[in-house]
Formats: C-alpha cells, structure tokens, sequence
C-alpha cells in the first residue's frame, strides 16, 4: 500500500511530503518530495548586496537565525581579510550558543509532541521564551534576528545582558533535569525511540550526516573544535557522542549538548573583554573576486556558505550547505523495516527544518 | 429535614393523579433519569473543562480563562459553536449508518449510568442484581459504534483507524472484565449496590486486598477508552485521526460526550468495586441517626468526590506520559494484562480458599459473617493483605518469566550511554588577533 | 530491527522496573506543577504560571524592537527630519520604500537656491521584512522602527503607508478585561 503523509501534516515539521510503501505496518520504502518551501533564495542573493544578503539568511533555519547570520557574515569578512574586534567575537559566541540552546529546545519540544509527551512541549517552549525575550532586547526581533553586520555587530550588548544570560543559565540546568525526569528513564520513551532509525558510524560519514546526527553515531566531528570559528578557540567544553546511533542516543547527544552550551556561555561572560563592536568597513562591501567556503557548527549540522564573488558590489553566486537537507538523505535507510508510527518519530530526530532544505 | 420536605410534597402532589405503582415505577424512575442524565451531561462537559485546566496548570498556562469567570462558561460555548457548524457528510459515505453511529456510541455510554450506584437508597435508578454483567456488556456496544463510523465514512484511513481503535478496545475489555472477577470473590455478588455494600460492612474497601486487579482495571480502562498513554489510532501525529475523521460539528462532539462519559463510566466502576462507592463511615452516622435523605445527598457527593479522583488519574497520564506504538499497545493488553488478570483470579482463589480452611482452626477466626459478602476479622484482613502484596510480586516473576522473548522487556534498562570527548582543536578558519 | 545491546540489570534496578518508579518521577513531577500552578508565584524559576495574558495585559516590548516604521519630526519645529537622501530606499532588500523628492525655492545667503525636500513617502509594510537596514542607514535619525507590531488590516490596501500614516503612526485598539 501507498502512504502518502502529505505537505500539510503535523509531525513532518514544515512541508514535507514522505510517500511511503508499506506492508501492512512495515515501512519498505521511502521517498520524500521537497521543494514546497522553496524560495529561490540563492537567485534573489545574486541580485542584492552583501549587506543585503544577510537577513535572507535568517529565513533558512529559521528556527536559529543567529547561526545562519554567522555565517554568512563569516564568510564575507574572511573573503575581505576584516579583523573583527575580539569583544563582537565573544559576543557572537554567547548569542550563538543562546541560539543553538533554544534550537534544541525546540527540537526536544516537537519530538516529545510526536511521541506523545506533550506536557514537554509546554516546558521547553518557555525555556525558549527565555532566550527569544533575550534576542528580542539585544537584537529587535525575537526570530529572524538580523544579528550580525559585516565587520561586527550593530549595537553593543544591551544594559542588562549580562544579568538577563546569567539568570537564564542558573535556571537552566535546573529545567533540563525537569525534562530527563519525564523522559530519560520513562519506559515508553525508551520504548519508542531505543534501537529506532539506527544508523551507523560508516554509513553516517558516506551519507554526510553532520551534528548530533553524526555525533549521535559516534563520530567526533563537531566544527567548533575542528576549524574554531568565532571565540570558540579560547573555549573548554566537551562534545558528547553517542554510540549506537538510535533515536535515544541522539535526544541524549542534543540534551548534553544544551549543559555543555551552557559551559560555553558561562565561560564567555567570564572572559567578554571590552572594546568596540565593529569593524571599520569600506563604503560598500566588495570582497576580492574568487571563491570561499566557509561553515560553523549550526544546530542541525554543519551549515555552510559557498561565495563566489567577482568583485563588484554584488556576489556572482552564492550556495548555502543546508545541513537538513543533507541530513535528510538518511531518512529511508533510517527508516525502511519500522513501523509507520517510527517514521514520524524518525523525521523528529534528525531535527529538519524545511526553510533550510528548500531554501 | 425541612430542606428535603419537597419530596415527600411531590410524592403526595402526584398521589392525587396517579397511584402509589404507577408513581414508584414509573414517575419517581423518569425523574431518577433526568436528574442523572443532568447530572452525567454536565459532569462530562466540566470533565471537558476541568481537563483543559488541569493540563494547562501542569503546563505552566492558564487553560481557558475568557468565556466567563475562569472560563467556566467554556463547555457551553464549545457546544454552541459545534451546534453552528456546516453538517457535513462524505460523498458516498452511508447515510445512516453514519447519521446513527454517533448515537450508538452516546447511547451505550449513558445507558450504563442506570446501574451505577451513586448513593444509597434513591440515589440508583435501577439496581438490578446483574449490574456489573450489564456494565460490562453495554459499555462494549460502544465497539459496534466505532466499526460502524470508520466504515460509513468511506475513507481508507479512517476505516483503518477505526478497525485499530475497536480492536485495542475489544483486547483490553477481556483483561477489564477478568480482572473484577477478582474483586467479586470477595463480595459474593455482581450487583454494584450489593458490592458497596459488602465493602461497607466489611469497613475496608477492595483496593487493599485487590491492588493489582485495581491496577489492571485501570490500565485496562484507560486504553478501553483509547486516552493517553494508548491513544495512537487516534492521536493527532498518527496518519489519521482514527475513525472520527470525517465527522464534525454536533456530530463530531457526541463521539467526544461519548469518550468522555466512557471514561466516567469506568471511573464511577473502579469507585464502586475498589473504593468503597459511596460509603463513607463516618457519613454512616448520618443514617443511623435518622437524616436519611442527607445521608443519600453527601453519600453521592463522596462518590463523586471519589469518582473524581480516578478522573484526576485519566489527565494525569494523558499529560504525562509519552504514547506506545501500537503493536506495544497491543504487546501490553495480550502479554501482559491477561496473564496478570489471571493470576490475579487464581491467586485470589487461593486466599479464599486458605481463609475460610483456616478458620476455625487452632483457635483462629477469619471470618466475621457471609452475609453480605465475605466479612473477614482482623486476623482475615491480614493474611489477606499479605498474601495482594506477595500476590503482586509472584504476578511480577511469572510475567517476567513469560515475556522473557520481549524486545522491549529487555530494552528498559535505563542506562546512559553518552560519552563526553573533547577532541584536539583543529586550526582556526582565521588567525586570532594579537591581544584578544 | 537491529537490537541495542544492554547490560544485565542489577537487583536494584529490577525492583524499580516493577514498582514503575520512572513512570512515577514523571508523574510526580506533572504533579507538582499542578500545585505549583496554584501557589507558586515564580514562573521563570519555579512552577508558576507562565501566561502573559494579551490582549488585556500588554506586553512589554524591548527599545530595540523591529516594528512599525515611522517618520520621526523636530519635536520644537514640527518639520519632517527626513532629508529625501534616498539612502534608505537603496539599502532595502526588497525595495519597499520609495522616496518622492521635490524642489522648493529657498534663499541662501541673498540668492535664491533649489533644495530637496521631501514630497511623499511611500512605504509598503506587506513587503518588509523588518531588517532594519533602513533604520540604520537613515542619517537624520528619521526613519524608526517602532514598538508598534499590531499592523494588521482588512485589505492589501491598507499595508501601503503613505507619509502622513508614517509620520502620525496608527492607533491601537487597546483592550479591557
């Protein structure tokens, strides 16, 4: 029989269309069908300037805005040679980790809705709340913030950012405990997602997983501490890796990955030096002809950008590497030989967002 | 009592035009119904409203709040807004069928109230000396309503939706009914009325001797009436929305009121047969002391105050507790549920038997009377309790035992398998500023 | 489905399997937000209750906050303080904003001369993805992005605004209980 869970659909977490051959229960193919988001931003970028470029970014994953505008902005200071001033460097390492938190509490909220917990969704959402007042006071836009500029920030951090992150991570930990006592040990979770959409290490490095996804197998590839971008470098933290590669692995890879933003965090409000925000720029923004490729370690995976400038005002072509859509290759060899009810809970695990794979 | 006069004046207001028969079994049952009618439609449409607020307070939210103070208006404008909305019928559904689903499921959920005793006296319409049978019986015919709704809607998914409620439904009625067989070992009838009253002189209610039976007429109840944690034929991530799919407006809203009262069916049950019903000692004084129609007034507010407490549990575990896949479910009702059900018979065979051969023995009695039900002295109560715990624990070894093959059995070791790294740092993209 | 390999649980962990104590830490953990909900006041660090109740509370937006754009005035001469450099029209991404000069006559130093005021101001909200480019590349400090978000309408129409709408902002319905 032919399953077709359509565009519009309340587990596929944008518009995804999953057509599905089953027997019976059994899953023994898949196919997805994407492009119902699809934007063109790539051909828009080619029209508009560097600066103009980067609040389309924020539409992309537009779940963690901050890291996409990262980036991109990376990207375009690196191709220009800009010394971005050390202070907007750990800024933007603070409000990255604040932005990769709040993406995984939004992935934990709607895979605990998938399953069934929905008391989790709830709880998380306001955690996130948290963090989007704190995006709202710094940046003016509690989602697609327009976070950085070329060169730096905008405005300096704002009067009481310094007490608001702190607050937020005091109460933090004590909220993630909150979730493990609903979740961690509770024997239908492990029921539902122990030994569900395994992957392994091997198959995960030749699909071209990245993020929990891959760590979540085992692989010990995270870009912050390959190619440190941002403060990074100046950072101790850990990264947690999983072993089998299951659902379960990887909802306990993202919740350690929360603490050990929090670590993060903690040691850049320590350590935030004082100084300007930005750098000086030229009149307008012209990165020397020629390609670069740049990526940080976004939520989801390893997002990247591909700038091909030819030297005017305007880039010649620029490519996103969406992390969703390449983490989306995985589903049918994740899902192929479970039952129907896992799809829906595999989709969830591998946290896509549609804005990202259709662009 | 002056406050309760009005009965006695009704009584002698209808004497006039009718006789005393006529008035005893017809005049004073029709009015028994619409007061319990009343009173189940209101309980299910605050059931409605206390879950929405009861999940919100867990939620760290506020629930309805506009539609009148607190939002306790909210069930009435639900209804009316269902009430004006299009009626809606699939293109080549079947017409009746379709049209009387619904009402089939209303019908067999209400209809079950006519047993139950809400209080003493008065307070029952009809105690018929098969009550608990009849429960049991009325409450499956809720099954037909659900087949016959996902096949008049000519829809695949909502047939099949259909097909996996009513056959959870039908699993999980086998361990329901096994598991109170427990319980009426004890008192020696299935009139629900003749069970609280068992349990009353008795002074113990049968959740103490019966935990597990208790435990498994719950979970058995719950997933009867597809709610959370075995709600997946119905639940909103699943493919379809089970076999109301294509039902909306007042339609849609009478599978609810069915729902809903089944759940309160089940409920008002375990009350009944596990907590006493409405007996309460200390409101048994009332009686004796001669204010009998109060008696008959707080005897039914204890069991609703009762009845609500195991609703209380039916959020709780909603809001809770993730949901199981559906071959868990059915894994859970099979494996796990009849087994212990039957254990549990066996087992409680077995303590009765051992009570009544030790009575009388040595010196000991267990036995208090037989009169109504099986009344037993301290020392009875005893080994009884005794012998409910290690009864839990034997169930526990032989369910172990038997489901040793189960996956997910061996899967709920809880364990944390996370490693923390911390890699060399690779080279950055752009070298460090001097200073920083 | 492959399985996971675990370990032999230990007699401890085999008494909590059977008294379900995972299944009753959540539970108990639902539970006490229930009370909580009742009699806690703290919402950010304990178990109160989270709701902000729009719209009869309203919220309390940041300074910084992207919304409704307006045409700021010299609060003493009431004149606009827009220059109709058309800087802002340029750093639009999506070309939302079109600045309409005109030349008056003006008499410098004894000489007449011709200066660019401006005529109208055309700014459609429905297109504007609140960037706030323009705020930033405005050099008089004119054109700012409000605290206003309420900016529906019942017609396309209506997300069009034209300078007096820009300049006077819009009136917001403000709810009782």
């Amino acid at each position: 029989m032919v399953l077709n869970m359509g565009p519009q659909h309340p587990s596929t977490h944008g518009v995804l269309r999953v057509v599905l051959k089953l027997d019976g229960e059994t899953v023994m193919d898949l196919d997805c069908d994407i492009g119902y988001l699809h934007r063109g931003m790539e051909k828009i970028a080619e029209n508009r300037m560097y600066t103009q470029i980067a609040p389309y970014w924020d539409r992309l994953d537009y779940i963690a805005a901050v890291s996409n505008g990262l980036v991109w902005v990376e990207t375009v200071e690196q191709m220009m040679g800009l010394a971005v001033p050390p202070r907007a460097h750990y800024l933007r390492t603070i409000l990255t980790e604040l932005n990769r938190i709040a993406s995984h509490l939004l992935w934990l909220a709607t895979h605990a809705l998938d399953i069934g917990a929905v008391t989790v969704l709830l709880w998380a959402l306001r955690e996130r709340e948290e963090i989007l007042k704190i995006f709202e006071r710094q940046f003016g836009a509690r989602l697609t913030c327009h976070a950085w500029r070329v060169g730096g920030m905008p405005n300096d951090a704002y009067d009481d950012f310094n007490k608001d992150v702190r607050q937020f991570i005091n109460n933090f930990p004590k909220r993630l405990d909150e979730y493990e006592t609903v979740l961690s040990e509770n024997r239908i979770w492990l029921s539902r997602t122990v030994g569900i959409g395994m992957i392994s290490a091997e198959d995960a490095i030749a699909i071209g997983l990245s993020g929990p996804a891959l760590r979540g197998s085992g692989v010990a590839w995270d870009v912050r501490k390959s190619r440190p971008y941002a403060a990074y470098a100046d950072m101790d933290f850990d990264i947690p890796l999983g072993e089998n590669g299951d659902t379960y692995d990887r909802y306990l890879v993202r919740l350690e990955e929360m603490r050990q933003s929090r670590r993060i965090i903690d040691q850049a409000l320590e350590k935030l030096p004082d100084g300007p925000v930005n750098a000086k720029l030229p009149k307008v923004v012209k990165p020397p002809a020629g390609d670069y490729y740049h990526s940080i370690e976004g939520p989801k995976g390893e997002i990247g950008c591909y700038l091909v400038s030819d030297g005017t005002a305007q880039p010649w072509r620029v490519r996103v590497r969406p992390p969703s859509f390449i983490n989306l290759q995985a589903l049918r060899q994740m899902c192929v030989g479970h039952l129907v009810a896992d799809v829906v809970a595999i989709i969830g695990t591998l946290d896509i967002v549609l804005g990202e794979i259709d662009r | 009592m002056l406050l309760f006069a009005p009965i006695d004046i009704l009584n002698n207001l209808l004497l006039k035009v009718f006789s005393q028969e006529t008035i005893t079994f017809f005049i004073w049952p029709l009015i028994q119904i619409g007061l319990i009618v009343t009173l189940v439609a209101l309980w299910v449409a605050y059931a409605t409203y206390l879950e929405r607020k009861i999940s919100a307070f867990m939620q760290a939210r506020l629930g309805p709040m506009r539609v009148g103070p607190w939002g306790l208006l909210q069930p009435i404008a639900d209804g009316l807004k269902l009430l004006t909305k299009e009626d809606f019928i699939p293109e080549n559904a079947d017409r009746w069928i379709f049209f009387f689903a619904p009402y089939i499921a209303v019908a067999s959920a209400f209809i079950v109230f006519s047993v139950i005793p809400f209080g003493p006296d008065w307070a029952v319409i009809a105690d018929v000396n098969i009550g608990l049978l009849l429960v049991l019986a009325v409450s499956s015919v809720g099954v037909l309503a659900l087949i016959l709704a996902g096949w008049s809607s000519n829809s695949k998914y909502a047939l099949l939706g259909g097909l996996r409620s009513s056959a959870q439904m039908v699993s999980y009625e086998v361990a329901m009914g096994l598991s109170l067989i427990g319980a009426l070992m004890f008192a020696r009838t299935l009139s629900l009325s003749g069970i609280v009253a068992a349990q009353g002189s008795d002074s113990i209610w049968y959740l103490v001797y019966q935990p597990a039976g208790f435990l498994i007429f719950l979970i058995s109840g719950i997933a009867e009436n597809n709610r959370a944690p075995f709600d997946l034929p119905e639940a909103e991530s699943e493919l379809v929305a089970g076999f109301h799919t294509e039902y909306s407006g007042m339609r849609w809203s009478l599978f609810f009121m069915a729902e809903y009262a089944a759940m309160v069916v089940v409920a008002a049950v375990a009350t009944t047969v596990y907590l006493g019903g409405w007996y309460f000692p200390f409101v048994y004084r009332l009686e004796t002391s001669g204010h009998h129609n109060l008696f008959v007034i707080i005897s039914v507010l204890v069991f609703l105050v009762k009845a609500s407490i195991i609703l209380y549990i039916y959020f709780w575990l909603r809001w809770t507790l993730p949901r199981f896949r559906y071959d868990q479910l059915m894994d859970i009702g099979w494996k796990w549920l009849i087994p212990s059900a039957l254990i549990n018979i066996v087992l409680s065979g077995f303590a009765i038997f051992l009570v009544q051969a030790l009575n009388g023995w040595r010196g000991i009695t267990t036995i208090e009377s037989l009169n109504r039900g099986l009344n037993l002295t301290a020392t009875g109560k005893g080994i009884m309790i005794v012998i409910g715990v290690l009864g839990l624990f034997a169930t526990a070894a032989l369910l172990a035992r038997i489901n040793w093959r189960s996956r997910d059995f061996n899967l709920r070791v809880q364990r944390r398998n996370i490693r923390l790294v911390n890699v060399p740092q690779g080279k950055p993209a752009v070298q460090p500023q001097p200073g920083s | 489905m492959p399985l996971v390999k675990t370990p032999k649980p230990t007699f401890a962990q085999k008494l909590k399997r059977f008294f379900m104590i995972d299944l009753i830490k959540g539970l108990g953990l639902t539970l006490k937000y229930n009370l909580g909900a009742l009699i806690d006041k703290d919402p950010v660090a304990g178990k109160g209750i989270y709701t902000e109740q729009y719209p009869k509370v309203r919220p309390d937006v940041a300074p910084r906050f992207h919304g409704a754009p307006r045409l700021n005035m010299d609060p003493e001469t009431h004149d606009t303080l827009c220059i109709a450099c058309n800087l802002c029209a340029i750093a639009c991404p999506e070309d939302c904003i079109d600045v309409i000069p005109m030349d008056v006559e003006i008499i410098v130093a004894g000489k007449p001369r011709r200066k660019k005021v401006l005529d109208e101001f055309i700014f459609d909200t429905s297109r504007c993805m609140f960037c706030a480019l323009c705020q930033e590349a405005c050099p008089t400090s004119c054109l700012e992005l409000t605290q206003d978000f309420e900016l529906a309408t019942y017609s396309r129409a209506g997300f069009v605004w034209n300078r007096e709408m820009l300049e006077q902002g819009r009136e917001t319905v403000k709810y009782t209980s």
